[in-house]
């Protein structure tokens, strides 16, 4: 009984820091956010009141928060899509020798190293159609094209993140194929199978695992896009690019309303929660 | 024993005696300062560094100045004073957004208002209140190639420009050579005329550089179109975009996005990229910031061929704001903070603020240094005779904001003009209240 005691006490204040730690860093600033979207909090007034409800009610009126919402699933969708068919792609062409392998394993992982934002700025410098780079080279062969053409801007931005994160796919499917033993493919071999059928019915289903797993993290984290595509339009012409996090930042940070960007915050939240255990279910993630 | 514990307490006393001595009487009060980089930053950093050598000494004041990101200066700020932070003594601001910031600033007072331009300092004030000090004046210019333009009037080309004019407007015109009088139909032809589109001849292959971006500040450019034919944001206090005149301004841009008077690309367009089409010879002309006229005067195809007109129109209307520095209601050294900003309200320190690049809002300075900086003399002038300001109060800034939103996809011709105007105006009633 006293042990059982002592046992208790040891482990409340073994695990102090880490609940500490969760309080002051999740906890605290959670309940800041939720009480920030029941008041009425605008830059352009001193005073903070009570709302009630009132900017969640806005929230769930305003076409351009569901706008923005469509945007970002459809875009976080197409990235993991491509970034993932790429990565695999890429992975499966580094799981041969040769030559130049390791410099070319290098330089496709720079994208990733670099901050999204930095990247931004550059595409904005090597792309411009008049002082650019790249659409300086093509002209002298006789190719013009304008990449921020309205028509085709959605792509443009797919393919910008591609660019930089298809490198992140790529590292995990690679190190999965490494574990994959060898005795399996010579097996295949001696009975006969093809590379494509060894693809589809060996390292695909062996690959399963893995490529969930970066499906998972890469749909949360293109969720989150933020710097790359507010840099580059603004999130236009109109709200046609514009992410759920930049219709947040533009309602707290242009339109001063930190009430209803808190609001849209804690909406956005309440609408993901619920997915959350079936992703970690249908992804097979063994948390215990 | 007794005798080692005398020596240790006298040698203490006489450290701390000798540290009284050499400190000074009374150390100098540090001013933190917000800016944004780019010329205006730069230049204050050469009125900093005279003030922290001289008055500054006497004042016994350190002005620090911070530069945050030119993009996002004001969101960085807007965190900062609902948070009630005492940081920074001294925010950047201006006449655009004061109306949102004055409940975090202290009034400045003792401001003569004779030396700065109407418009500047009159845009900072709220409820009469002197809330902000201005920097810079910015207004917009007409672009132009001096070069190109003198080109139109020989028979060939007024011969071509009527043929293209019809094509593309619908609308035979005649060249207009003098910039200053153009009415819009006269800047579409001529941009026409010099896209090669229409004139494979061009030497340049878009006629304009239009800056349509969703983004507040090509609001601002945009509105000098929408002035130019008459129109306004708010008649009688009630939302005014919905009419012949907000249409036919949304028109205008409309029309050179979609006829490609200019690059595809320009639907992403800002600041940067407009100089960018300007000096690489790709483009003719652009309605553009004063600030541009230093980089488009010297640089690239444009450098010693750059005009400057009024934006075109039949009341030829210039957007003015001017950029300011109010002082932070909850810092801690009012007193040092104001001691600079008297020193910066002072010609001198302008004058310095001229000299590094700044475009102060100071008439004075402005007619006594055009060898600085020939756009000097348009400023004063246009910002008197053109000068306009919305003075929507509070929510200026979030109107911006909100009609580039929704402006920007007619600007490019995802949508037409009906079918924006009627949202802008919903928009603006709301942001009335």
């Amino acid at each position: 009984m006293i042990r059982q005691r002592k046992d208790r006490v040891s482990a409340f204040v073994l695990a102090a820091p880490l609940l500490l730690f969760l309080s002051v860093l999740v906890v605290w600033p959670i309940y800041l956010g939720i009480k920030t979207a029941l008041s009425r909090d605008l830059l352009s007034e001193f005073e903070i009141t009570p709302a009630g409800l009132d900017n969640f009610r806005t929230v769930i009126a305003a076409p351009d928060f569901w706008s923005a919402l469509r945007f970002t699933i459809i875009f976080a969708v197409v990235v993991t899509i491509v970034e993932g068919l790429l990565g695999f792609g890429l992975a499966l062409i580094f799981d041969r020798k040769f030559p130049g392998k390791r410099t070319l394993f290098s330089m496709v992982l720079i994208p990733i190293m670099i901050a999204p934002s930095l990247m931004a700025v550059m595409y904005r410098l090597i792309l411009n159609e008049n002082i650019g780079v790249i659409p300086g080279v093509l002209q002298k062969f006789g190719w013009e094209f304008s990449i921020f053409d309205q028509r085709y801007v959605f792509f443009t931005l797919v393919t910008l993140d591609a660019i930089q994160y298809t490198s992140f796919a790529f590292l995990l499917v690679y190190a999965a194929l490494q574990n994959i033993p060898q005795e399996i493919y010579e097996s295949a071999a001696i009975d006969g199978a093809r590379y494509r059928q060894v693809i589809w019915r060996i390292t695909l289903p062996i690959l399963k695992p893995a490529l969930a797993i970066i499906a998972m993290l890469r749909l949360i984290d293109s969720f989150r896009t933020f710097d790359t595509i507010y840099i580059l339009t603004g999130g236009g012409p109109g709200i046609s690019t514009q992410t759920i996090g930049i219709y947040i930042y533009k309602t707290a940070f242009i339109t001063g309303d930190f009430g209803l960007a808190s609001a849209a915050s804690v909406t956005l939240v309440l609408l993901l929660a619920p997915l959350m255990p079936k992703i970690i279910k249908q992804f097979r993630l063994d948390i215990k | 024993m007794r005798l080692r514990k005398l020596l240790t307490v006298a040698i203490a006393a006489g450290a701390l005696v000798a540290g009284f001595a050499v400190a000074p009487a009374q150390a100098a009060t540090e001013v933190k300062m917000i800016l944004w980089p780019g010329p205006e930053g730069e230049a204050m950093q050469k009125v900093v560094d005279a003030y922290n050598a001289g008055q500054g000494k006497k004042d016994g004041v350190v002005v620090k100045q911070v530069l945050l990101s030119r993009d996002n200066t004001f969101a960085k700020e807007a965190a900062l004073m609902k948070a009630k932070s005492s940081e920074y003594d001294i925010y950047f601001t201006a006449s655009y957004l004061v109306g949102q910031h004055a409940p975090y600033l202290s009034e400045i007072k003792g401001v003569n208002d004779m030396l700065y331009l109407k418009a500047s300092i009159d845009g900072l004030k709220v409820n009469k209140k002197q809330m902000a000090l201005p920097l810079d004046t910015s207004l917009h210019f007409m672009y132009y190639r001096t070069d190109l333009v003198s080109s139109l009037s020989s028979a060939a080309n007024t011969a071509k420009y009527k043929q293209i004019s019809k094509t593309v407007l619908g609308k035979e015109l005649s060249p207009n050579t003098d910039p200053e009088t153009w009415s819009w139909d006269d800047a579409l032809a001529t941009a026409a005329f010099f896209t090669q589109k229409y004139n494979p001849d061009s030497p340049t292959k878009y006629g304009y550089a239009l800056p349509a971006k969703n983004l507040l500040y090509n609001t601002m450019i945009w509105n000098d179109v929408l002035w130019g034919l008459g129109g306004n944001w708010y008649k009688n206090g009630a939302p005014n975009l919905n009419t012949a005149s907000g249409k036919a301004a949304i028109d205008v841009y409309r029309t050179i996005y979609t006829k490609e008077l200019t690059s595809p690309d320009s639907s992403q367009w800002e600041y940067a990229e407009t100089n960018a089409a300007l000096t690489s010879g790709n483009a003719m002309m652009a309605l553009q910031w004063n600030a541009a006229y230093s980089e488009l005067s010297k640089t690239g195809s444009t450098s010693g061929k750059v005009g400057i007109a009024a934006p075109p129109g039949k009341g030829q209307r210039t957007h003015v704001h001017a950029l300011a520095v109010g002082l932070n209601k909850f810092s801690k050294k009012q007193a040092a903070a104001q001691k600079w900003m008297k020193y910066l309200a002072t010609v001198p320190a302008m004058k310095n603020y001229a000299a590094a690049g700044g475009v102060p809002s100071m008439p004075e300075i402005l007619n006594t240094m055009v060898s600085t900086n020939a756009s000097f003399a348009n400023i004063i002038t246009y910002a008197g005779k053109y000068g306009y300001s919305e003075s929507a109060g509070a929510r200026e800034f979030d109107i911006y904001a909100k009609l580039a939103e929704v402006l920007s996809p007619a600007w490019v011709g995802q949508k037409t003009a009906d079918e924006v105007a009627s949202v802008a105006d919903a928009a603006l009633k709301s942001l009335r209240k």
